[in-house]
């Protein structure tokens, strides 16, 4: 099956790299993730590694830990370092995200798009009709589907309890025990399901899917082309192109031949 | 008929000495150690057989009892100018029938220079029977199961003297250097660097905090054993950070001492923490958090609230009592005497904790089944789907 997903990634790479080359061909892109939205998620997705190893060495059997022979104590040290320095950032990232929300017009947008809506319910239940085989196509979305929008209200709530209860910890001689003793459940079982999701229902979403696998440029690069946005999110689709506002917003100015670095440095509108 | 059978014996013992005499004699034409070193206070001349690496015999119990001394090992360890019958009192007859154990209350005719009496342990082994891991004494009550308790050399082998470690880390050079000072007034090199030593020896902790864990835990884990007294076992010691530190070796990791013999206590003087010295009774244990006037930095801002909790994690005791169902633990062991001090020891905040704690993981580990389980769920579903649509293509 995987073998089958290579031979497809494959052929999807050559058939863009053909359009790419046409200039007359439909090489339009449609901004997805802008340059500020791009580089939070860079800045907070290396702080998810770094917390989550550096906070799992604490669960590490007494074995391995001694496989760090007599650095282990040098090994913890940084550890605690790289853990509260990461932490910090992922706050900081996440405050700023909170201002880019309030006081950014992409942000603005972005926030009224990912509220939840009636509509998310009926397309989980449409989708489900979908995946059950009692319908032939999927509902169509709009910017943000129910998965998306679950996903950002975990972080949300997992980045704030995250967040609190580090801080918790971090500064405990100032609080009882016993709220110690909570937040450090909290956090590490939090963690766990954090991380656990994050492998399934993340990586599943920008990897292992078929269309997208092995793996979606969209974190790098921001966009996708004409094909998936009709397909993946077709009632965005069709606001955009009736509405010139928008196409300013999400279409990418110099659409045509573009090369994956000219992509990257794409800014978007914020 | 019980004469003879003890000289019977006696002479078994006797032969079987002659033999492994024998075989130790002569492998020790290969080894290193010479005699009339005098490396060792010998007045009884007992390295005259206890020289030999073979000396040794099986006890009744089948296990191996070695009495070789090794000269050179025994003249750097702590012990090192003691006569042996200053500790192995008796042993008058070869071979040896009539012998004592070693009591380390006893007089070891030594003076110390501090008092010129002549010194002994028993100041400490007082102490000692009086803590919690001693048999008790007349103004304490006896304990039961005293096969149970650590005697003194449970905890204390005879250990060696060696390089001071110091800032300038292990320096055989920094102890060259300070004992060339000493040595200028004190003419008896030997004697200086014995007193240089023992100075040095006292100076930091003979253990690493994984050996003072290891120690501790090698009665304190053994759940039949501690459940006998009233204990619980404290494995979940293991689920806290300070756990978590000594096992990564950090040098200013918190071990069992730390807490239960921080500074100005004796680890022989251990008490249970109802009595109001005890360094984790509640009175003393913003004291015993901050650590000050220690080496190791703890917490130097405790507050009370922050010192009153919970240090190690909560175990059977709290579940117990959580519970109400006592019997499900230990099965075919009298743990009576275990429900009976989780009643005393845990107070009904202290459970009303361990409830809350017990809640939220139990929330969580269902959240995480849910969740995780909806998701992979979902995507298995979206995987198919995103298959049959391609494949229709």
């Amino acid at each position: 099956m995987i073998r089958k997903d290579f031979a497809m990634a494959k052929q999807k790479a050559k058939l863009k790299s053909e359009q790419n080359d046409n200039p007359g061909g439909p090489g339009r892109y449609f901004i997805r993730l802008n340059f500020n939205e791009r580089v939070q998620h860079m800045i907070f997705l290396i702080c998810f590694i770094v917390l989550a190893i550096t906070g799992f060495m604490l669960k590490l059997p007494e074995d391995v830990v001694a496989k760090f022979g007599d650095a282990k104590d040098v090994v913890f040290y940084y550890r605690g370092l790289l853990h509260r320095t990461a932490g910090t950032i992922m706050i900081l990232v996440s405050i700023y995200h909170v201002f880019y929300l309030l006081f950014k017009t992409a942000g603005r947008r972005w926030l009224v798009d990912m509220l939840p809506r009636f509509k998310d319910l009926s397309d989980l239940f449409g989708t489900m009709l979908y995946y059950l085989r009692f319908r032939v196509r999927p509902p169509e979305y709009d910017r943000f589907y129910y998965k998306q929008k679950l996903e950002y209200g975990a972080l949300i709530a997992g980045a704030t309890l995250m967040s609190v209860t580090g801080l918790l910890l971090w500064t405990e001689e100032r609080w009882p025990k016993f709220i110690l003793d909570i937040a450090a459940i909290v956090h590490g079982m939090e963690a766990i399901l954090a991380c656990l999701a994050i492998m399934v229902w993340h990586m599943y979403e920008v990897h292992l899917r078929p269309r997208k696998f092995p793996i979606d440029n969209l974190w790098i690069t921001g966009v996708i082309d004409e094909e998936e946005m009709m397909e993946e999110y077709p009632l965005h689709y069709q606001k955009i192109m009736a509405d010139p506002e928008l196409q300013k917003a999400y279409l990418q100015p110099e659409h045509g031949k573009r090369d994956v670095s000219g992509r990257i440095s794409a800014r978007g509108s914020e | 008929m019980r004469f003879f059978s003890l000289t019977f014996a006696n002479s078994c013992i006797f032969a079987g000495l002659l033999v492994l005499l024998y075989s130790g004699i002569t492998s020790a034409q290969d080894s290193p150690i010479t005699s009339g070193q005098d490396l060792v206070t010998d007045a009884e001349n007992c390295l005259l057989c206890h020289r030999y690496p073979n000396m040794g015999r099986y006890d009744k119990s089948g296990n191996k009892r070695i009495y070789y001394l090794n000269e050179k090992v025994f003249a750097e360890s702590v012990h090192g100018k003691l006569r042996c019958k200053s500790c192995h009192v008796g042993l008058d007859e070869i071979p040896h029938s009539n012998v004592k154990k070693v009591d380390c209350s006893s007089n070891c005719h030594i003076k110390e220079p501090s008092t010129d009496k002549e010194f002994s342990h028993k100041n400490m082994v007082d102490k000692y029977v009086a803590s919690v891991h001693g048999l008790g004494s007349d103004t304490s009550p006896k304990k039961k199961f005293p096969e149970d308790l650590p005697t003194c050399k449970y905890c204390h082998n005879n250990p060696m003297y060696v390089p001071a470690d110091g800032i300038w880390g292990k320096s055989e050079a920094l102890s060259n250097e300070t004992l060339a000072r000493c040595i200028g007034c004190h003419p008896t090199s030997h004697w200086a660097e014995r007193f240089y030593s023992h100075f040095t020896h006292r100076m930091r902790r003979r253990r690493s905090q994984g050996e003072i864990v290891k120690l501790c835990t090698s009665c304190h884990e053994d759940q039949e054993k501690m459940a006998r007294h009233g204990l619980e076992s404290i494995g979940t010691y293991k689920d806290t950070y300070h756990w978590i530190q000594v096992q990564y070796g950090v040098e200013n990791a918190p071990d069992c001492l730390s807490c239960h013999v921080p500074l100005g206590y004796s680890a022989h003087d251990i008490r249970p923490r109802t009595d109001s010295i005890s360094p984790i009774n509640m009175a003393n244990r913003v004291k015993t958090c901050s650590n000050q006037g220690g080496m190791q930095s703890c917490h130097p801002g405790a507050t009370t609230e922050f010192a009153s909790g919970r240090v190690h994690a909560y175990g059977m005791k709290a579940q117990m009592m959580a519970d109400q169902n006592a019997e499900s633990f230990l099965a075919g062991q009298d743990i009576s005497l275990v429900v009976e001090r989780a009643e005393k020891d845990l107070s009904d905040k202290e459970v009303f904790h361990y409830k809350v704690l017990r809640l939220i993981k139990l929330f969580y580990k269902l959240l995480i089944a849910l969740v995780i389980g909806s998701m992979l769920l979902h995507q298995g579903l979206d995987y198919m789907a995103s298959r049959r649509q391609l494949k229709s293509r």
